[in-house]
C-alpha cells in the first residue's frame, strides 16, 4: 500500500544521483531522439496500416503519420517525464508545426517566381516594350508597364497618403463631431471589394463620363482601397504617441495644430512611414480593378491621363494566358520583378522608419 | 518675509559646505541675471468646484498661492490636490467629461476670462508632470527651446544663452553642457525631470505647477531638484502637489490639506496655512492625523 502511493508521487528518476538543475523547457539530445524514435515508429505504423489495408495517397498517409507521431511522442515523453513536460513538448511540436507550414508556401513562392523568373531577366526586359515583338523574338520586356505601374501607384500614393493621414489625425487628434461618422465609414471601405471599386470607377468615370480607359482612372481605384488600410494604420500609429506628450506641448502653451505638426507627427514618424509604404505596397499587386480602368498595352504610353496604359499586374495576367512558352517566361519575369519591387518598398519602409537618431548617440 | 524666507531656508538646513554649495551660488547668480529680479505673481483660486461628468471631485476650494512661495498641497490619493493644480493653469479641461465653477486669478486677472487666450494662461503657468516627459524625438537643448517654438513666443535672448540659464536654474546644466545634442530620452529619471523644469523655465513663467515633481524619482534626484525649487521660487510662485510629507515640510512656505471625508464626497481643503505652523501645531484634528501618518 506504502509503495503504491510510493510509485504515484515519485518524479522521474533523475539521471545523476545529486540534483541535477532542471528546466522544463530543456531540450537535450535525448529529446531530440524521442522526437526521432516517435517520427520513425509512426512511419512505420503508417507503413503496416497502409499495406495492410492497401490505401494509398500521400496526403492522406502524412495525415496518418502526423496523428501518429503525435500520440506516440506524447505517450513516450509522458512516461520519461510525467504530464506536464509531455504537454508543453507537444505543444511545441504542434506549434512548430504550423508556424513551419505557414512558412513554406511563402518560400515556396519565392523560389518558384525566382527560377521560373530568371530567365528573361536582363536589360532588355527594363527597356524594352511588348509593341513589335513577336512571340519567339529576343528582348522584348516589360518598359511600359513598369512605368505604368509606378504612374499610376505614384500619382495614387501621392493623393491618398496625405488624406488617409489627415483623416486619421481628424480622428485620433481632432476628434471632430464627425469623428464617429468618419470611423466607420473607413471601416467599411476596408471591407471593399478590390473589383467593386474598379466597377465603380469603370461605370462612373469611364463609361457615364465618357473619359475613356486611363491609368489615372486605375489611380482613382486604387485611392479608394488606399485611403482605408492607410488611415487605419495611421491611426494606430498616432494612438501610441503618450498622452503625457501631448500634455507636455499643451502645458507650454502650444496650440492643438503645433502639439500635433510638431510633438505628435515627429514622434509617430516612423509608424507613419510604415504605414504609407506598406499601403503602397498593397496597391502595386491590385490587378482586378485595373482590368476595368487601364485596360493594358502592349506600347508604351507616358501619359497618365489619356489612353489606355500597362501595368506590371495586367503585364502579367495577359502573358501567362497566352499559348506561348516565351511569353509565359515572360510574365514570370514581369512577377518576378513585382515582388522585387515590393521587397524595395519593405526595404525602404524600414531604412525610413529607423529613427536617425539613436537614443544615445 | 524676506527674513521668513531666509530663517525657514536655515532651518531646513542643507548642508552648506556641499560640493554643490558653490555650484548653486554660481547659477543663483545667473539666474538673478536672466530675469533681473522680476516680481513674481500672485495665484488666487477663489471657491473652485470641479466636476468630471456628474461626480463632484472638488468642493468650493479657496487658496491663495503668494508670489515667491512655495505653496504645497497635500493630502490622501484621490482628494483632488491633482484635479486643482490642473485648474490652475486650464489643463483640466482636457479631459472632455470635465467641468467647473469659481474663479482663478492670475495678479487680479481671470485665467478663465476673455482677457486671456488658453495658450497665453498656459505660458504665464508653466507645469512639470508627475512622470518625466521630455520630448524624445527632440535634443536636450531642443527640448529647452520647446516652449518658445511650441508657443510661438520670440524671444529676445540669445538661445544659447537661454539654454544655458534654463539649464542651469534647473540644476542640469554641469550635467549636460557637454552633449547637448544628445536626444532628452538619454537622460536618466532625475536629469529628464530636471530637463522637463528647464524647458518650463525657459518660456519664463510667472508660476510653476509640479504635480508629484519627484515621485518617480531617486532621493538624490529629489534633493537637487527640491534645492532647484527653493532657488526657484526667488522669481516664481511655486506651487507643488506632494505625497511626501518631509517633502511639503523641507519645501513649502504655505501648505493645503486637502480630504476627501467620506467615499463618493468631493474633496475639501481642511486646512492651510504657514508650513511651519500646519506642522507643528495644526489646528484641525484630521490634519494632525495625517501629517502624523495615521491615515493615507
Amino acid at each position: 500500500m506504502i509503495e503504491m502511493e510510493d510509485r504515484t508521487t515519485t518524479h522521474p528518476e533523475p539521471r545523476e544521483p545529486e540534483d541535477p538543475p532542471t528546466r522544463t523547457r530543456q531540450f537535450q539530445l535525448v529529446d531530440g531522439a524521442e522526437i526521432v524514435g516517435a517520427a520513425v515508429s509512426a512511419a512505420a505504423l503508417t507503413w503496416l496500416l497502409f499495406s495492410a489495408v492497401a490505401w494509398n495517397g500521400a496526403f492522406g498517409a502524412v495525415l496518418i503519420w502526423y496523428v501518429a507521431f503525435i500520440v506516440i511522442y506524447r505517450s513516450i515523453a509522458q512516461a520519461v517525464h510525467g504530464h506536464l513536460v509531455a504537454t508543453d513538448r507537444v505543444m511545441t511540436v504542434v506549434l512548430a508545426t504550423g508556424a513551419s507550414l505557414a512558412f513554406i508556401p511563402l518560400v515556396m513562392i519565392i523560389i518558384f517566381v525566382v527560377t521560373k523568373g530568371l530567365k528573361y531577366l536582363n536589360i532588355a526586359f527594363f527597356t524594352d516594350t511588348l509593341e513589335s515583338v513577336g512571340p519567339q523574338d529576343k528582348g522584348g520586356g516589360a518598359f511600359h508597364s513598369i512605368v505604368g505601374t509606378l504612374e499610376q501607384v505614384g500619382l495614387a500614393a501621392a493623393v491618398a497618403i496625405p488624406l488617409a493621414i489627415m483623416t486619421a489625425i481628424y480622428l485620433n487628434e481632432v476628434k471632430g463631431p464627425m469623428a464617429r461618422g468618419v470611423r466607420f465609414v473607413i471601416d467599411s471601405m476596408s471591407g471593399l471589394p478590390s473589383i467593386v471599386a474598379g466597377l465603380f470607377v469603370y461605370s462612373f468615370w469611364v463609361v457615364e463620363l465618357g473619359k475613356g480607359f486611363s491609368g489615372f482612372a486605375g489611380s482613382m481605384a486604387l485611392i479608394v482601397l488606399f485611403i482605408p488600410t492607410v488611415t487605419r494604420a495611421s491611426e494606430e500609429m498616432l494612438r501610441i504617441v503618450p498622452d503625457s506628450l501631448r500634455e507636455a506641448s499643451l502645458a507650454l502653451g502650444a496650440p492643438q495644430w503645433k502639439t500635433v505638426l510638431r510633438v505628435v507627427l515627429p514622434n509617430a514618424k516612423s509608424g507613419l512611414i510604415s504605414a504609407a509604404i506598406l499601403g503602397t505596397a498593397r496597391a502595386i499587386g491590385e490587378t482586378a480593378p485595373m482590368v476595368l480602368t487601364v485596360l493594358g498595352s502592349s506600347a508604351l504610353n507616358w501619359n497618365v491621363f489619356d489612353k489606355n496604359q500597362d501595368d506590371l499586374p495586367l503585364f502579367i495576367l495577359k502573358l501567362i494566358r497566352s499559348p506561348n512558352d516565351a511569353q509565359i517566361a515572360r510574365a514570370w519575369t514581369g512577377a518576378l520583378v513585382l515582388v522585387m519591387l515590393v521587397l524595395v518598398l519593405f526595404t525602404l519602409a524600414r531604412v525610413l522608419g529607423r529613427d536617425r537618431r539613436k537614443a544615445d548617440r | 518675509m524676506n527674513v521668513d524666507l531666509t530663517d525657514l531656508r536655515t532651518e531646513l538646513s542643507r548642508d552648506p559646505g556641499g560640493p554643490t554649495a558653490d555650484l548653486i551660488a554660481a547659477e543663483m547668480a545667473d539666474a538673478h541675471a536672466a530675469t533681473s529680479a522680476r516680481p513674481a505673481s500672485a495665484l488666487v483660486a477663489d471657491s473652485v468646484s470641479a466636476w468630471f461628468g456628474s461626480r463632484k471631485v472638488l468642493e468650493r476650494v479657496s487658496l491663495a498661492m503668494r508670489p515667491n512661495e512655495v505653496t504645497a498641497l497635500i493630502g490622501p490619493s484621490g482628494c483632488g490636490k491633482s484635479t486643482f493644480l490642473r485648474i490652475l493653469n486650464r489643463m483640466h479641461e482636457l479631459v472632455p467629461s470635465a467641468s467647473l465653477s469659481g474663479t482663478v486669478t492670475l495678479d487680479g486677472v481671470d485665467i478663465y476670462g476673455p482677457q486671456l487666450r488658453v495658450t497665453e494662461t498656459r505660458l504665464k503657468i508653466g507645469m512639470v508632470f508627475q512622470k518625466p516627459n521630455p520630448f524624445p524625438t527632440m535634443s536636450i537643448e531642443e527640448n529647452v527651446l520647446s516652449g518658445l517654438k511650441l508657443s510661438g513666443s520670440k524671444s529676445t535672448i540669445d538661445k544659447r544663452q537661454l539654454v544655458e540659464s534654463s539649464l542651469r536654474r534647473a540644476g542640469l546644466w554641469e550635467e549636460v553642457k557637454t552633449r547637448l545634442n544628445a536626444l532628452g530620452g538619454a537622460l536618466s529619471g532625475g536629469q529628464q525631470q530636471r530637463l522637463c523644469i528647464a524647458r518650463a523655465l525657459a518660456v519664463s513663467p510667472d508660476v510653476l505647477l509640479m504635480d508629484e515633481p519627484c515621485s518617480a524619482l531617486d532621493p538624490m534626484s529629489t534633493r537637487i531638484i527640491e534645492e532647484t525649487m527653493r532657488e526657484l521660487v526667488q522669481q516664481v510662485t511655486i506651487v507643488i502637489v506632494t505625497h511626501n510629507m518631509q517633502q511639503a515640510a523641507r519645501v513649502s512656505d504655505q501648505c493645503a490639506f486637502f480630504l476627501v471625508e467620506k467615499m463618493e464626497e468631493p474633496g475639501r481643503v481642511v486646512e492651510a496655512g504657514a508650513t511651519a505652523q500646519l506642522f507643528g501645531s495644526p489646528r484641525d484634528q484630521r490634519t494632525a492625523d495625517y501629517i502624523q501618518g495615521r491615515f493615507g
